[in-house]
């Protein structure tokens, strides 16, 4: 696996640097009816991510993990508040609008990297190109290959290992070439060697100006990132911008 | 190891090509049935049952009017009429104004004695027609049908009234006429109390003509009533009386039984469309995070529900197939074990179990798809 550029860490400062950010959430709330009553799963939460950042997000279970993911992903609109993505306003889009903004914006990696089944790594690739305009087989192949996956590219998922999985997720993040990359635990189900994988291809792609946006419970993995956004109780707390030269050298 | 590259997103869209190396709905579809071949075999036995039924009642039900009618020509005469002297002049006109496909059958009367000297009723007729008319009646020894110009039939009863049932002596206005017994007549009427010869010897014994005309019209209510009112129309000396209770009876019955047809067929589709709705329910909570994973890919709601739809209607299709196939085959097998003859596959029926499998496909998969559209991406890939 090649290292991180000099070119590649510069072009990551330069994102850094940038003040448009590629998120940003002002005073966003989402609150879900239950029986018993009202509940405000994320509560008035306010902070931008820059583009090319690599930002965790970390919280204890209930805090409000997956109602962010879910917005950040364009799989939930907010109740209130304002969050804009790429310098589009997700909160007033459409379910049309939002399934066709979430095709090309966010790239999403799994924890359990949920390939189907029944289609090879290829065509796992290829699925989240079908979805986005045509599919392309050299395009996936390559996605693959990017990954160290070539030969594997028409094994079934079954037939491939936990981090070769993974793998095959990021492929088929990347595919469609998102501003956003949502990544939720992708070290979860893997062992140390797989880990170590995964954590070189985020930051490779990190490097090459990608935004990363993770969740984890791994404080380990937290500390890869620039920036930390601990969530508790559904309330937001920012983490001051840490230096990434320091990080991407570790 | 992660060189930037042109991605799908950014060639041109001609440089494409959808479903090329292999993925496509179609392939997604075959590939995701195949997989599940368990639910999916579970399906399309459900659906080639509903199509096999249909196709079964609807064939039987297309024929049904015939083979009931067929039926009732078994239960005898359907119209009396009492005539002038039948001349075979006036039997032509007859069946010129029915039809040919009526069954006629002409029949002389008269009271003789028997060599006891007891008063019989016999009645000239003309057997071959008699035999496909009535051909409920019930002879002791089958197939005993008088066939000689002296043969007699005697009734159950009539052959108490004879010294010898083989050797029978009958007396008409003091002339005696030999017959030969050849078979014992029992319908448990008034045929029982008859002693029935050929109509020549009749004629000729007792001199006169036959002035009842016994009538089977095929063909249900209205035609009788239809040859009724042309036979009246046409020879006003005529007294016709239709035979109102088996007339209207069957009537009745074949209106019951088309009923009772689609009420069967009614009962089963709903019954199979319950048994695909549970299938195609348990189909979707088993792939939830497919479909979960397809919404986070960037699949629209309609997508989603276009896929589940399709796959839902390819498996009715397959059942159709199946269905139309097995289906023909029983109507055909029914029909011959019912009524002695077959009933041919009908292609004019394909277009309605078609539409009822697609239909009930369709309707079970819409449900379950309801399922779909109350999906948490986040939270079913999180795996919560």
């Amino acid at each position: 696996m090649k290292m991180v550029s000099e070119a590649q860490r510069q072009h990551a400062e330069a994102m850094l640097e940038r003040e448009t950010p590629v998120i940003q959430l002002v005073g966003v709330s989402r609150e879900y009816t239950s029986r018993a009553g009202v509940v405000r799963a994320l509560d008035d939460a306010s902070f931008t991510i820059g583009a090319g950042e690599w930002v965790a997000i970390t919280g204890p279970s209930g805090s409000g993990k997956s109602t962010l993911v879910n917005l950040l992903g364009c799989l939930d609109t907010p109740t209130s508040g304002k969050l804009t993505i790429d310098a589009e306003e997700v909160h007033a889009m459409s379910s049309t609008e939002l399934d066709r903004f979430r095709a090309d914006k966010i790239g999403f990696i799994f924890q359990q990297f949920h390939l189907i089944p029944y289609l090879s790594a290829l065509e796992n690739v290829m699925l989240a190109q079908y979805f986005h305009s045509m599919t392309n087989a050299a395009d996936a192949r390559a996605a693959l290959e990017r990954v160290g996956l070539g030969p594997r590219a028409d094994h079934l998922p079954s037939e491939l290992s936990g981090g070769e999985q993974q793998r095959v997720c990021i492929a088929r993040a990347l595919i469609n070439d998102p501003p956003i990359l949502l990544a939720d635990e992708p070290t979860g189900n893997l062992d140390a060697a797989n880990q170590k994988i995964v954590v070189d291809i985020l930051r490779e792609l990190h490097a090459a100006g990608h935004t990363i946006v993770m969740v984890t419970h791994d404080p380990e993995m937290a500390a890869l990132a620039e920036r930390k956004i601990a969530l508790s109780h559904g309330k937001v707390f920012c983490h001051p911008v840490q230096n990434v030269v320091i990080k991407l050298s570790r | 190891m992660i060189p930037a590259t042109a991605t799908a997103a950014q060639q041109k869209p001609g440089m494409m090509d959808r479903g090329r190396a292999g993925v496509s709905l179609g392939r997604i579809l075959l590939r995701s049935l195949k997989h599940r071949r368990a639910r999916s075999l579970s399906a399309l036995a459900a659906l080639t049952v509903s199509a096999m039924v249909a196709t079964a009642l609807l064939t039987l039900y297309a024929d049904l009017d015939a083979k009931l009618h067929h039926e009732f020509r078994s239960f005898g005469a359907n119209v009396i009429a009492t005539t002038p002297p039948l001349t075979a002049a006036l039997l032509q006109q007859i069946q010129t104004a029915v039809g040919p496909d009526t069954l006629l059958a002409p029949i002389a009367y008269a009271v003789a004695a028997t060599d006891r000297g007891t008063p019989v009723v016999v009645a000239g007729v003309d057997f071959a027609a008699m035999r496909k008319l009535d051909s409920w009646w019930h002879l002791e020894t089958p197939d005993a049908w008088p066939t000689g110009p002296t043969d007699a039939l005697l009734g159950q009863r009539a052959a108490g009234f004879v010294a010898n049932e083989t050797t029978v002596t009958l007396t008409y206005a003091g002339k005696p006429l030999a017959l030969h017994g050849v078979g014992k007549l029992n319908t448990g009427g008034d045929e029982d109390s008859r002693i029935y010869i050929p109509m020549a010897a009749f004629t000729a014994w007792t001199g006169v003509q036959p002035g009842v005309l016994e009538m089977q019209v095929p063909g249900g209510e209205q035609r009788v009533n239809a040859a009724v009112a042309e036979l009246r129309r046409s020879l006003p000396a005529l007294h016709l009386e239709p035979v109102r209770a088996l007339v209207a009876g069957e009537s009745r019955i074949v209106d019951r039984t088309h009923t009772l047809m689609y009420g069967a067929m009614l009962l089963i589709a709903l019954t199979v469309a319950v048994s695909v709705l549970a299938t195609l329910s348990a189909s979707v909570l088993e792939r939830r995070r497919d479909f979960a994973l397809m919404k986070a890919l960037g699949a629209s709601q309609a997508q989603l529900l276009g896929h589940f739809l399709l796959e839902a209607l390819v498996i009715a299709a397959g059942g159709v197939l199946l269905g139309y196939i097995l289906g023909s085959g029983l109507a055909w097998a029914i029909g011959q074990w019912n009524f002695g003859t077959a009933t041919l596959p009908r292609l004019s029926v394909f277009p309605l179990v078609l539409l009822l499998n697609l239909s009930i496909a369709a309707a079970a998969a819409l449900f379950p798809a309801r399922v779909l559209r109350r999906l948490q991406p986040a939270a079913l890939l999180k795996g919560e």
